[in-house]
């Protein structure tokens, strides 16, 4: 198999997933866009009422400016950062045994969904993100702009790290019905382990050392916090440690399930 | 002689579960579970000749998508082995999986959202094919299969027998020397039907892939198939002509008749037995009509499927 | 007494609720690991709305007008609400567009049972029943933390968490059933998930101009605000009188959207 051939397709569906999903823009506006705007102004009411509550001018040594413009953020790299749509998509393919339309192509399941899976987040990226840089001009809220490549590096390096864990549970799939309500575990998990409720920083010292230590925290918390000027470059640097772990331990636990499970799979329609 | 399919006490057998009715059962479920073992497919040997057309016909549940699945490297043998094209096809290696096409007549395998010669495209980056090359193949497909003016709209929006064209013309798009088709006319109009049947005879002539075929409808065996399978309950128990297999069970002829004042009816009887039958009936009373049929392939295959749910 | 008509058609269609509850639970148990995946998704939930508050309240005193104590009461109400919708309505609410997309929607209009009814209670989940114990648990937990509870003031919850679980049923039902009109924006769909956001906010963290809207035009803050008000704020009886008058007007208006979006819509096409 050539390399040239390789990049051909994968870049194929990349642009897959850019067509098919910009098909349904009406749909594709609403997650992307309306969906992370209602929620962060929602957010960052709440974080009004606490420094109207806390009577203070900083929090954990931040403005209240801060904490707006990490929520705002927050909200439209956490739909970024987060897999719904494709996991699903790969659990039902699997369930319904329409994966055999995949397995007879001369390609890996794998490369299928992980160059669909960027392409989508690529777009989204693009279209999404013009908001919070609206909204942080205008309100003229603290972001560092230089910084801003060197997070979506990492947003994208971590994204990878997000569909191993979804091959992982989609590969369940061959041996358990249902798998789906594992999605939703796994994602109401990375809800708080991410960050995206609030900035880590604020849990006690310990508790957010732990939370630190997981890569889960590249998924909001260390971009989100890099451009808005909480942390420093060596924790971005730690995140893409952290990622790189965790790329490694689900690869691992992805390829033995998966081919544990292709050999256990039984087809449906027999 | 080479053959393009080998298979030497190739068998395949399910685990399923168990499950009673009702709520208690239910709960019981969840700690025991009664496994059922049920076998798709009998140890079978099977030789096809490349460039050979066969039609594979059974009942469902008799196990032609188990056959087919083991022969495209989908689900792996129970016990047995297989050769196709050289290759062992659950190994899926990609110079086995560029040489196989698979066509599944009840799901799509081209994309939804986009229109077929997207897809085509993205298949001829799949298959590592040359994009020209790729796209002078859709057109002259797509006129054999007078089906030029769909290729532009999303795949969603065409009705069942244009979809089945386009998705033709996907598993074909990489010139496949391994061909199996899964009930590729299943639901369509008669006259789609036999654009599709007329389109493969066309391409099988041309082309020369070796080729099984399943179908429910007999008019696509008897009119593409050179050699008939007949499988039944996970086993083989035909295998050879279609005419042959007519002969072998043409003695049976179709008689209808009437007596005067009573409705009309149909009986089934062998050659042999004809004589004995014309005396007793014609000792019965007044007739009014009487007709004797010869029996065609559909005909007595429907006959054999029938005998074979009846059994079950 | 009732009218012999009336009761008749009431014992149906418990009957039938009867028969939708025991069908559930069979389709439940029989994938063991969705059973119990789902419970413990919920405690997940749970665990992310205490914990957030819990780490905000590390910073401030007060969060809108209430401290942590009283926003632990606060997230009592909530979380039994909360479970109550997802027994009886979050399953076959969150399936309603798809159901209308694969045409199943064809098939409950031709039963000879209201429409509406079928649609919206199909599906029960009994793994949540487990959930309905952690809330309540919770709230009780909660209650007997506070400095001075007036248990008097508590048996308003009888009244108005029934009025808060029919304002929900309202809205979200409303939202669901606007994808027979719009039929190409079902991801409108998920845009309630922002909205019912706000509603598990106390509502005084909010601007008073927001607060209104969410008592009226768009009354989450009915759900689970004003039942933790019953409790916790001095009386305030015009709103509880306005909560009791909203929720039968809540379900009056959605039927007769119901029957509205009824004729807009189309069947779908094979």
């Amino acid at each position: 198999m050539s390399f040239t051939a390789f990049c051909r397709r994968n870049l194929g569906f990349f642009k897959l997933a850019v067509a098919s999903n910009l098909e349904y823009r009406l749909n594709f506006l609403i997650d992307s866009t309306v969906q992370p705007l209602v929620s962060s102004v929602v957010e960052m009411v709440l974080w009004m009422a606490i420094f109207k509550g806390a009577q203070a001018v900083e929090i954990a040594g931040f403005t209240q400016n801060y904490y707006l413009a990490y929520a705002l953020w927050a909200t439209f790299v956490a739909r970024i950062t987060v897999n719904w749509m494709y996991e699903f998509r790969m659990i039902e393919e699997i369930d319904t045994g329409s994966i055999n339309g995949l397995l007879i192509r001369p390609m890996s399941y794998f490369e299928y969904y992980l160059s669909q899976l960027l392409g989508y987040k690529f777009i989204t990226t693009i279209i999404s993100f013009i908001f919070p840089v609206i909204f942080i001009s205008l309100l003229e809220l603290p972001t560092v702009w230089t910084r801003l490549p060197a997070a979506l590096v990492l947003i994208f390096y971590y994204l990878i790290f997000v569909y191993g864990m979804s091959f992982c549970i989609s590969s369940l799939a061959f041996f358990f019905n249902k798998v789906n309500s594992l999605t939703v575990t796994k994602n109401l998990a990375l809800w708080l382990l991410t960050g995206e409720l609030f900035p880590l920083d604020l849990m006690p010292e310990n508790i957010k050392n732990f939370f630190l230590a997981l890569p889960f925290s590249c998924g909001v918390y260390i971009p989100v916090g890099y451009i808005t000027g909480r942390i420093d470059h060596s924790v971005l640097l730690h995140g893409f440690k952290t990622t790189t772990i965790g790329l490694i331990i689900v690869s691992v636990l992805g390829f033995f399930l998966w081919r544990k499970g292709v050999r256990s799979y039984a087809g449906t329609g027999a | 002689m080479s053959f393009a399919i080998e298979t030497h006490e190739i068998s395949r057998t399910f685990e399923s579960y168990k499950k009673s009715e009702g709520l208690w059962n239910s709960v019981k479920g969840l700690w025991d579970r009664q496994v059922v073992y049920k076998v798709a497919l009998k140890p079978t040997n099977l030789k096809i000749e490349a460039g050979q057309i066969v039609g594979l016909v059974g009942s469902n549940g008799a196990g032609k998508t188990t056959l087919l699945k083991l022969l495209s490297g989908l689900i792996s043998p129970t016990t047995g082995e297989a050769k196709v094209l050289g290759f062992n096809p659950f190994e899926r290696k990609t110079e086995f999986l560029k040489k196989i096409s698979l066509l599944l007549g009840q799901k799509n395998q081209l994309w939804w959202d986009i229109t077929p010669i997207d897809s085509y495209a993205l298949l001829a980056k799949i298959y590592d094919l040359d994009e020209t090359a790729a796209r002078n193949k859709v057109k002259e497909l797509s006129r054999l299969l007078h089906c030029e003016h769909v290729l532009e709209t999303q795949l969603r929006r065409l009705s069942l027998g244009e979809r089945m064209k386009m998705e033709i013309i996907g598993s074909l798009l990489h010139s496949p020397e391994v061909l199996y088709l899964d009930e590729p006319t299943i639901g369509l109009d008669i006259v789609a039907q036999e654009i599709i049947r007329e389109f493969l005879n066309e391409y099988v002539k041309n082309r020369g892939p070796t080729v099984i075929l399943t179908s429910h409808y007999m008019d696509d065996i008897t009119k593409l198939a050179d050699r008939l399978l007949l499988i039944s309950k996970g086993a083989l128990v035909y295998d050879g002509t279609v005419e042959g297999f007519v002969e072998k069970s043409e003695n049976l002829q179709i008689v209808t008749y009437k007596f005067e004042g009573q409705p009309e009816q149909r009986s089934e009887i062998t050659k042999t037995e004809l004589n004995r039958f014309l005396n007793t009936i014609s000792s019965k009373g007044q007739l009014e009509s009487f007709k004797i049929e010869e029996t065609d392939f559909e005909h007595v295959i429907h006959s054999f499927l029938q005998k074979e749910s009846r059994l079950l | 007494m009732l009218a012999p008509e009336l009761k008749k058609t009431l014992i149906k269609y418990l009957v039938i609720y009867k028969a939708f509850i025991k069908a559930s639970a069979i389709a439940e148990i029989e994938f063991r690991l969705n059973f119990i995946m789902r419970i413990f998704n919920d405690i997940i939930w749970y665990a992310a709305q205490i914990f957030t508050f819990e780490v905000l309240f590390r910073h401030t005193k007060l969060i809108g007008s209430w401290d942590i104590y009283q926003t632990r009461v606060f997230l009592g109400v909530l979380f039994i609400i909360d479970a109550f919708y997802m027994i009886f309505l979050q399953e076959n609410l969150d399936k309603f567009s798809e159901k209308v997309r694969k045409g199943e929607l064809d098939l409950l209009l031709t039963k000879p049972v209201n429409s509406q009814f079928m649609i919206s209670f199909q599906r029960v989940s009994v793994s949540c029943f487990g959930n309905l114990m952690i809330a309540f648990g919770w709230f009780i937990h909660s209650l007997l933390q506070l400095q001075d509870v007036s248990w008097g003031r508590v048996l308003w919850i009888f009244l108005l968490i029934p009025c808060g679980f029919a304002i929900l049923y309202s809205i979200r039902f409303a939202i669901a059933a606007l994808s027979i009109i719009l039929v190409r924006a079902d991801n409108l769909q998920f845009v309630w998930y922002q909205l019912y956001r706000l509603g598990m906010r106390p509502d005084s963290i909010y601007l008073r101009w927001l607060q209104i809207i969410i008592l009226t035009i768009l009354p989450v803050g009915l759900i689970a605000s004003v039942p933790a008000r019953a409790i916790l704020d001095p009386p305030e009886f015009w709103v509880y009188a306005w909560s009791i008058l909203a929720a039968p007007l809540a379900l009056i208006l959605t039927s007769q959207f119901w029957k509205f979006a009824l004729t807009k819509y189309q069947s779908a096409s094979s």
